[in-house]
């Protein structure tokens, strides 16, 4: 089931006309979208909308923040940056998390640096979210898809410089968030720069206790340019650059000094209604990523260390759809990509030799794949879909170092070449104007990480073992059953999706007994390997009810079950667990309250050395006003979030580490 | 037609042969001891045979040495290939006197113009001691034969090489000398050792009795490493297994010793690597 939540981010006048134009898809999609409307295909979820209007009300809110209100989302967090995002469990490997189309791999061998990081909110466009059967059209995966898309230069407002500008302050970290947003236009060349900066200090969690370690700096800077070739045609420009410092991972053993991405894309944009081909776009794109990590502010460590790790891709891809004839449509999706990693450690002890060992020894994955997808619309209360991607992996190791050290756990590896398949079919119809379901099965696979194939005794201290790569492991593959109920009346639509999963070949750590730790103080080793199928199932229902003008309530619950094969639960699951909003808006004033609720996970894995994780139940209120100033557009929030200092972590929260406590937040946009 | 094919691959054919041989030309044999030491020269009095002592490294050590021995005719100044060479080290303390375990070489032939053999100094060079080595010579090519005695001064490396112990079953006293790793590097490494077994102090025959297990460990972190081999015995007291090292820095090589189902060694001998 392909399902987009689209989030709009308007930071200007001129955005804000963008933004009306993507709501008038996304009102659109209550009813099948008829193939001739030729606007995005698929279903659109809009109770998702209101969690915009909660961004909206926090202008200095992170992408994780937005993120984790998104029923499907959950975050693994190992500190206040870095936050890691998970799709109906699935995470990392076994989901993409793209921007704009990219692909963009982490140069941290502890995913401290998902792609999620490197894209401000200020930047953001929207965030489409595709769960399983309609996930792996940009990339083989079992668990999904986050596409970021950046907000592009707009032409509204020409000769004219607009933009936006943000500052704020949070208490809890006593952070200080400055963002600006510029654009340009003249004649057929529009121009977009932003930038973001973050200070952050150690958070103080629920009942006062100052969390060491929880610290970051950040800057983060953009440049587009867009040029207007013809009336269906433009080229685009992009360059993104992010800088972190002094970064801390209060859950993890290592911090980061320093860590840096720079990101630049090309690309060439088509939409001609009137053509068969109608709307197509091809991309080339690179990216660099250094990642500096160390534990040389930590105390009573037995022995320092250094782990900087390096990632580089290129790519290309081209997409577009194909008008066939009135009731039927092709999507198709051709892409290339190369990864370079590479990540060492080492060690200082005083008086003996650095020791020195690659942990991500150099290695290069190709991709080549291609996807494509069948729309057919017998009538108007009918929609069928059938997808299907195939993706070519060649993985290796690119120097003799590298083949030397992984020879000691394969004698011979040289390279591995992987055949991905991806199928799905989809059917959704709607029954009167009110009811609309949709069920869909698929079979899906993805590639194991450069972790998972070569990594060399990573940490993982969540466990507290050292992991082994197993350069010989299995693609995971999935059978995936989903099926969604829309109920929609005038004020009210309430949905509900439930799906059904079974992973077969399913990567976990192995106990390795015979093998000693590497790690001083570790559990033992574990290595990679496929455990026979593991199943994961779950639920999210939304309810969205606007009783007056005014007044918007929405309330999502999101439940998921993971066992394996010996009906032991998997670990990080997340519980039952729901956030209700209720937001009144009178004329320039607007209040929000929030809820945040979750049950008790007891259902826990031993194996991961996890433990249970206590309920809570959160509170966060919001106050917005909006005037205009010498005819510029301010708009000053108030808020404070988990009122109740509770102190609390979530289920997925690395080593319990407690959450932020009460945090009082102001915040002032001016728009230009 | 055939002209054309002619008149067109023949040149080529000439001037491919022409290549070919201007580069064998210029392809003059490397020097065999190219790398090597040279650690002491001397004539074998009877054979009518210079001869020259190389080592790999650049100073005689305690433990395993090998020796490279190149042979000249006296008066021609030719190399000679075909010979039998025998060892015999000497610890001269002035009051007694003892030798030292050696693999003779292995052939009559040299191999790339040398003769590979081995020494097993087991002990340094000291105030009152100092090590010789007599080598008798038979030149095959000139069919005679004569001896040669060379002074060796011996000094303990950074690194022991050799380890001695009591076995624990026999009594009998085993010498155990680490060849490879000589050139240590983070992934496989091959592992060799010799051990030989003092019969007197003039007779240290090689042995193969033993059965060697090997335990690699890092001391400064406490860790060992996966997918090692322990050596066994391959022939002439030399016994070669696999060693892995996971990262660079200073590692210990733990070696216990079997005898059958009974201890050889009641402590565990080690020898250290740093790379
Ligand atoms: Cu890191």
């Amino acid at each position: 089931m392909k399902k987009w939540l689209s989030f709009l981010l308007c930071t200007s006048v001129c955005f804000n006309t963008l933004a009306q134009k993507n709501i008038s898809i996304t009102t659109d999609s209550l009813h099948i979208i008829e193939l001739n409307e030729l606007t995005v295909s698929g279903i659109i979820k809009t109770p998702q909308q209101h969690l915009v209007n909660f961004f909206k009300s926090n202008n200095a809110a992170t992408l994780e923040d937005i993120l984790s209100r998104l029923p499907e989302i959950s975050i693994l967090r190992r500190g206040a940056y870095g936050m890691e995002p998970s799709i109906r469990y699935y995470s990392d490997g076994q989901i993409n998390v793209l921007l704009d189309g990219m692909q963009i791999h982490g140069a941290c061998t502890d995913k401290m640096d998902p792609a999620t990081i490197y894209i401000e909110p200020i930047n953001l466009q929207n965030l489409q979210v595709q769960t399983g059967n309609s996930g792996f059209a940009n990339g083989s995966a079992i668990g999904g898809t986050v596409n970021m898309k950046m907000i592009e230069p707009q032409f509204d407002c020409h000769n004219k410089i607009t933009g936006a500008f943000n500052s704020g302050y949070q208490t809890a970290a006593k952070s200080v968030y400055e963002s600006v947003r510029l654009n340009y236009a003249l004649g057929n060349w529009a121009f977009a720069v932003s930038g973001t900066y973050r200070n952050s200090k150690n958070y103080k969690s629920g009942g006062g206790e100052i969390i060491p370690f929880s610290q970051y700096k950040k800057v983060n800077y953009s440049i587009s340019a867009k040029f207007q070739y013809n009336k269906s045609t433009y080229f685009k420009a992009d360059f993104l650059a992010d800088d972190g410092w002094n970064i801390g991972y209060p859950a993890l053993p290592m911090d980061v000094g320093y860590a840096t991405a720079k990101i630049a894309s090309l690309s060439m944009h088509n939409e001609n209604f009137r053509k068969r081909l109608y709307k197509w776009q091809a991309k080339i794109y690179a990216n660099s990523i250094e990642h500096f990590m160390d534990d040389t502010k930590r105390p009573f460590v037995p022995m320092h260390m250094d782990m900087p790790g390096f990632s580089k891709t290129v790519g290309a891809f081209a997409d577009g759809e194909l008008k066939l004839n009135a009731k039927q449509k092709l999507l198709f999706r051709a892409d290339g990509a190369s990864t370079f990693l590479t990540a060492s450690m080492t060690m200082y002890q005083a008086g003996q030799p650095n020791m020195y060992m690659l942990t991500w020894p150099d290695n290069r994955k190709n991709k080549y794949g291609f996807s494509a997808s069948w729309l057919l619309q017998p009538d108007s209360t009918m929609q069928i879909k059938l997808s299907g991607r195939t993706d070519m992996v060649l993985s290796n190791l690119t120097t003799s170092e590298a083949k030397n050290q992984i020879s000691i756990l394969t004698s011979t590896f040289n390279g591995r070449a992987d055949f991905l398949k991806n199928i799905s079919a989809q059917i959704s119809k709607k029954i009167g104007q009110k009811i609309k379901l949709t069920s869909s099965i698929g079979y899906v696979q993805r590639m194991p990480t450069a972790t998972e194939m070569f990594g060399f005794y990573l940490f993982n201290s969540s466990d507290g073992f050292d992991y082994l790569g197993n350069p010989s492991i299995k693609p995971e593959k999935a059978l995936l059953v989903e099926a969604s109920v829309i109920y929609n009346v005038k004020k009210c639509r309430i949905q509900w999706s439930g799906y059904y999963n079974r992973v077969t070949n399913f990567i976990a750590g192995k106990i390795e007994p015979s093998l000693s730790t590497m790690t001083i103080g570790a559990n033992g080793v574990k290595s990679f390997s496929n455990i026979p199928f593991t199943s994961i199932a779950g639920a999210e229902f939304s309810v969205y009810i606007k009783p007056q003008n005014a007044a918007d309530i929405v309330s999502t619950v999101k439940y998921t079950w993971a066992k394996d094969n010996n009906n032991n639960p998997l670990p990080f699951v997340a519980p039952l667990k729901n956030i209700t909003s209720v937001k009144y808006q009178l004329k320039k004033i607007s209040v929000q309250v929030e809820t945040e609720a979750a049950l008790k996970q007891s259902k826990i894995s031993k194996q991961y050395g996890e433990d249970a994780t206590p309920g809570y139940f959160l509170i966060h209120t919001r106050f917005g006003y909006i005037t205009t100033i010498y005819k510029k557009e301010v708009e000053l929030q108030i808020g404070a979030e988990n009122v109740l200092d509770k102190k609390y972590h979530e289920h997925l929260d690395w080593g319990n580490l407690a959450r932020p406590g009460r945090n009082f937040y102001i915040q002032l946009k001016i728009a230009f | 037609m055939k002209k054309i094919i002619l008149s067109i691959f023949l040149p080529a054919l000439l001037f491919i042969l022409v290549i070919s041989s201007c580069k064998k030309e210029e392809n003059v044999e490397p020097d065999p001891t190219l790398g090597l030491t040279k650690q002491a020269e001397g004539y074998a009095v009877g054979a009518a045979t210079k001869v020259v002592v190389y080592t790999k490294e650049a100073l005689v050590y305690t433990g395993y040495n090998k020796f490279y021995i190149a042979l000249y005719d006296s008066v021609t100044g030719k190399r000679v290939d075909e010979a039998h060479i025998h060892l015999m080290p000497m610890m001269n303390m002035g009051a007694m006197q003892h030798s030292a375990p050696y693999d003779n070489p292995i052939s009559e032939n040299a191999a790339n113009h040398l003769f590979p053999c081995s020494v097993v100094f087991i002990m340094p060079s000291m105030g009152g001691g100092s090590w010789t080595v007599n080598l008798n010579v038979h030149n095959h090519v000139s069919d005679k034969e004569g001896e040669l005695t060379i002074p060796f001064t011996v000094v303990d490396p950074a690194k022991s090489k050799m380890k001695s112990f009591t076995a624990a079953h026999d009594g009998g006293k085993y010498f155990i000398s680490l060849i490879e790793p000589s050139a240590p590097k983070v992934g496989i490494n091959d592992m060799e050792i010799a051990i030989y077994k003092r019969a007197t102090m003039m007779s240290f025959p090689a042995d193969s009795s033993l059965l060697v297990t090997l335990t690699p460990e890092m001391p400064t972190m406490g860790h060992g490493s996966p997918n090692n081999v322990n050596p066994a015995h391959t022939g002439n007291g030399h016994y070669k297994g696999k060693v892995n090292f996971t990262m660079t820095g200073l590692w210990k090589l733990n070696l216990d010793y079997m005898a059958g189902t009974a201890v050889a060694d009641t402590t565990t001998q080690f020898f250290e690597v740093q790379f």
